[in-house]
């Protein structure tokens, strides 16, 4: 299946039947109900709107901010007379339940999904083609921040927001650690850590054994990645020299945080632990800052941001550039309204008071100007460059269901494994996954 | 009968040292739960809480929906085990009473059907309930909660309904009570410990589910309590106090039930499990 | 909660046959049989109920475990049946076969530890004064009523990495290496910190159980054997332990069925981890089938649990159908 998709350069109506005649399902509805519709924002709706509808919208713990959620609501609610409703969902299995939703009669008509886990949906059928919404709106989306949303030449997403980690840390404890300045180096790094280790009673830095984003961040700045093609199919490639130094190099870090070993950054919450006030630092995304305020209000002047060290002080460190799409389920009855859901969420206006309340990175490259004397974006930017992904296959969904192979690696190595034997022990499971007939 | 002084001895301080190991625990949630979070995580266990606090379960009930989950568990879990006690009294009627063909294999079913491992046909009981279109619904965890406790509670009050005197429903029925007038004015009364201490279990495993409700309920306001705290338990992982609140207010309910019905239930399981 | 024993549990048995020979013949029989039709009506509702909310799921779920179940299969309603396959890979598989063993083993010694640990304690109850009698009920009864979900997330606390009251008594205890010890980092740690909770959550309903069955021991029965010249040993092997008998088969099958289903405990101790290490049939189930959304897989390792529970408590199975048709 190729034709179609991200191809559609321009919107007529010869294109669209031809589109049809594919027959996807989701995107017969989604078409039918363009009928006589210019894109110019689609008031097709009659006098009334929608009025009396309510979307169901899912978005991810954190990723959009209160502030956010009310302001596009309200000019939801003006421009469609319907309503919409934000679910907030949690990461810790996702999948299971939007695998499940998706198969229901009533799915959220919007949701957030993961940039690594769009193509294994796009896959299933479950999201709806939103080539004529990329038409319409989508001219200026940064190619590479769009690619994770294209399967098979088809547009099943839209970009909506994207972010590298950074570290936060306590300007308290580093001042009374006797520290004037961030650090450059990775080395620095280490080295302000110890000394705030030594100096205060405070932890050094907060860092969990399974913080995977963080490891994949390593590896590619080690230039690597976790998975090869071999034969043509996709394998482990947790053996390489390089993966290794990547999880020496977490390693040397996590032996200085008391955090347990075998949890990831989301239990407890990375951002709670630092609230308390006694953590030096944490590598995390910046609206984690919000998670640590909301715990302890105190904590807010205290924070401070900065890019993550690399080896060398003209290179950042490599970092996972995690990202969120918006997609429509294929089931949803309300293909029209989801649309304009999307639009005005994804606006120029909506899409950079995102950027500027969260400090990510918008879709557009226009709207970074939002960004401008955002501590937590200034920290993230430089890296952002040298920021890469895990690879955007649907074979990776499989990976990131628990338990996650790669964590269990990491485990693993923390444990006392050497890399080699860490990965050797795991290959078979990460490999089975990749294989994992769909 | 004479014994040694360290005779006399063990058995009690054998009996202390149990009642310290089988209560810590349950003592532990209580008193973390009450604890200002200073003391909870400090490096020398504080053992008694003496600065006592509500902060964390001033967290655990602000929780969106918590009244929500309340009301839901309170509703599914009554309506199940209501339900399992009236078709297993019917059933059990009939199995300890009543001789028929087949009655061998009835039983055995139902030992059988004890033995379900519900988690593991999840998702087979899902596609079975989404394409009723019931989901987000408490009726079908209610009929599952109730099918989860049938098998047993039909046992349980076999053994119940076997040990009333025989003689005395006859001699109802003597003096001319229909079968069904002598079961409800005899044999309901003599049963009624039996009935408690078998919806104590029925209870307890009803509120207690949740990976059904998990995948089956995707909407807050039909998710019910267990829900809650497992997943305040990975939001909030480390902050035993609020955890610890959560976990009391959720088992207070069946400790509250096991005391009310202690007495009526232990002497109802002596009555029920062993004497004739 | 009672125990449900393979017959009627009225202790001794004769009661019931009593009855019926006891009382002349032909008139309760004529009461007995009136209506041929009144048990099974009476059994409609609950075998309407069986066969309609387990039956049906057990067979929806024997039809998927010939399914090639995916997310996109499920997503989009699509029914692709590929034959044994799921069987195929699985029982290939070493996964399987290691989770098999792991979870018989796993049961073998919590029922093992439940039964005789249960034991003691009951005829420990059995021999206290009241006011210790009491006592100890009560610590038991707390136990008991614990909801399994919230016993889980104490005992994650008391055995927590920082600040958890188990490491700093085992640090004070001049075990120092365990002062900052992660129960979860290994199997068997894993596994320990569960067989804890499950031993401690089952032992009082065998206790309490068993100790409400002793007191219905006949004191006959003791003094006859008192007059035999028995020991204390010795009563309690020829009267106490053969008194039990049924109640203790009772029992155990009973802990064999929730121990190998311990789901809930073993799930959220840790995941099945760490690296899949405590993995138990249920939890294997799961997780191939839900959590790694292959659901046909996780269909077909369903049933193998089902028969192999099944398998297990076969033994005991055969007795009750035994007994039962002595008692007809």
């Amino acid at each position: 299946m190729g034709g179609g998709g991200v191809g559609i350069p321009e919107e007529g109506g010869v294109k669209r039947k031809l589109i049809s005649a594919i027959g996807v399902a989701g995107m017969m509805i989604s078409l039918a109900a363009c009928g006589g519709d210019n894109g110019d924002g689609g008031d097709k709706a009659g006098a009334d709107g929608y009025a009396g509808q309510t979307l169901t919208v899912w978005v991810m713990d954190g990723s959009s901010p209160d502030q956010w959620q009310k302001d596009v609501a309200a000019a939801f609610e003006k421009k469609t007379k319907a309503k919409v409703k934000f679910e907030v969902q949690q990461w810790n299995g996702i999948q299971q339940k939007l695998t499940t939703a998706l198969s229901e009669e009533n799915p959220p008509d919007v949701f957030e999904i993961g940039n690594t886990q769009t193509p294994a949906y796009a896959k299933t059928g479950g999201l709806a083609d939103l080539a004529d919404l990329k038409n319409e709106i989508g001219g200026e989306w940064t190619a590479s921040l769009n690619e994770s949303s294209i399967f098979e030449g088809k547009q099943y997403a839209a970009p909506w927001y994207f972010a590298n980690r950074v570290v936060l840390y306590n300007k308290k404890v580093w001042a009374e650690a006797g520290i004037k300045d961030t650090p450059k180096t990775r080395d620095e790094f280490y080295a302000d850590l110890k000394q705030i280790g030594e100096k205060t009673d405070a932890e050094p830095i907060y860092l969990p054994g399974q913080n995977w984003y963080h490891f994949v961040g390593l590896t590619i700045g080690e230039g690597v990645q976790l998975v090869k093609e071999e034969n043509g199919k996709y394998v482990s490639n947790l053996a390489d020299p390089k993966v290794a130094a990547a999880m020496e190099t977490y390693k040397k870090f996590q032996a200085l945080s008391k955090a347990p070993k075998d949890k990831d950054e989301a239990t407890p919450q990375q951002g709670e632990v630092f609230g308390k006030g006694n953590v030096g630092a944490f590598i995390g995304m910046g609206w984690e800052a919000g998670i640590a305020i909301k715990a302890n209000p105190k904590i807010e002047k205290e924070i401070g941001y900065f890019t993550i060290p690399g080896a060398t002080a003209d290179k950042p460190e490599g970092v996972f550039l995690g990202g969120s799409n918006l997609a429509v389920a294929a089931g949803s009855q309300k293909q029209d309204l989801a649309k304009e859901f999307l639009r005005i969420a994804l606006s120029d206006q909506y899409e950079g008071e995102l950027a500027k309340l969260n400090g990510v990175i918008p879709n557009k490259e226009a709207l970074q100007t939002n960004l401008k004397g955002n501590a937590v974006a200034e920290a993230a930017a430089p890296a952002a460059a040298g920021g890469g992904t895990t690879p955007l296959i649907p074979e990776w969904a499989a990976v990131e269901n628990a338990p996650n192979p790669v964590k269990t690696y990491m485990t693993a190595v923390l444990n006392g494994k050497s890399p080699a034997e860490a990965a050797a022990q795991v290959e078979d499971e990460f490999n089975k996954r990749l294989a994992q007939q769909q | 009968m004479k014994r040694s002084l360290f005779g006399r001895l063990w058995p009690n301080v054998t009996a202390v040292v149990l009642f310290i190991g089988f209560v810590f625990p349950v003592y532990w949630m209580f008193s973390t739960a009450f604890k200002p979070t200073g003391d909870i995580i400090s490096e020398n266990p504080v053992w008694f809480p003496t600065d006592v606090t509500f902060e964390h379960f001033e967290r655990a009930i602000g929780v969106d929906h918590f009244w929500t989950y309340v009301t839901n568990s309170l509703i599914v879990t009554l309506c199940a085990v209501g339900l399992a006690l009236v078709v297993a009294l019917a059933g059990s009627f009939a199995l300890a009473r009543m001789r028929f063909k087949g009655r061998r294999g009835f039983v055995i079913g139902f030992m059988v059907a004890q033995m379900a491992p519900w988690e593991v046909m999840i998702i087979a009981m899902y596609m079975i309930v989404r394409d009723a279109s019931m989901l987000n619904s408490l009726v079908p965890l209610t009929v599952f909660y109730m099918m989860m406790i049938l098998p047993f509670t039909i046992l349980t009050l076999r053994g119940f309904v076997a040990a009333v005197p025989r003689e005395l429903e006859e001699a109802a029925m003597v003096d001319g009570c229909s079968r069904a007038q002598a079961f409800r004015k005899v044999i309901l009364p003599l049963l009624a410990p039996g009935l408690m201490s078998t919806s104590l279990f029925g209870f307890i495993t009803a509120w207690n589910e949740f990976p059904l409700v998990l995948v089956l309920n995707k909407e807050a306001e039909a998710q019910t309590l267990p829900l809650w705290l497992s997943s305040f338990q990975t939001a909030f992982g480390n902050d035993w106090g609020a955890t610890m609140a959560a976990s009391s207010l959720f088992a207070v309910p069946i400790l509250i039930l096991f005391v009310f019905l202690q007495r009526k239930a232990v002497s109802g399981l002596t009555a029920g499990a062993v004497k004739g | 909660m009672t125990v449900q024993t393979e017959r009627p549990p009225s202790g001794p048995v004769d009661v019931t046959k009593r009855d019926e020979s006891g009382l002349a013949g032909p008139r309760p029989r004529a009461a007995f049989r009136a209506g041929g039709l009144t048990p099974y009506l009476l059994l409609l509702p609950a075998c309407a109920a069986t066969v309609l909310l387990l039956g049906w799921p057990l067979v929806k779920d024997v039809l998927l475990s010939f399914q090639n179940l995916n997310m996109a299969q499920l997503i989009q309603h699509v029914t692709e049946w590929n034959g044994v396959d799921n069987y195929k890979e699985v029982l290939t598989g070493e996964d399987f076969w290691r989770v098999t063993l792991r979870s018989i083993l796993f049961t073998a010694v919590n029922v093992a530890l439940i039964m005789v640990a249960g034991a003691l304690v009951g005829l420990l109850l059995a021999r206290l004064g009241k006011r210790m009698r009491v006592l100890l009920l009560v610590g038991l009864v707390l136990a008991w009523a614990m909801p399994v979900v919230a016993a889980t997330t104490v005992y994650q606390w008391l055995f927590a990495q920082r600040f958890g009251v188990v490491n700093w008594v085992l640090d004070k205890l001049g075990w120092h290496s365990m002062a900052d010890y992660s129960w979860t980092s290994s199997q068997m740690s894993t596994f320990f910190v569960v067989t804890v909770l499950i031993v401690w959550m089952s032992i009082p309903f065998v206790a309490i159980n068993l100790y409400a069955a002793t007191t219905t021991i006949p004191s006959e029965l003791y003094e006859a054997a008192a007059l035999d010249g028995a020991g204390n040993w010795k009563s309690f092997t020829t009267v106490t332990l053969p008194f039990l008998r049924p109640f203790l088969y009772a029992t155990t099958f009973l802990e064999i069925i929730w121990v190998f289903k311990a789901f809930v405990q073993v799930f959220t101790i840790n995941g099945g981890g760490p690296d899949r290490l405590t993995e138990i049939l249920p939890v294997y189930a799961y997780i191939e089938g839900v959590g790694n959304q292959h659901y046909g897989m996780g269909a077909a390792i369903a049933v193998l649990t089902i028969l192999i529970l099944l398998g297990l408590t076969a033994y005991y199975l055969r007795i009750v159908l035994k007994q039962e048709e002595d008692e007809l």
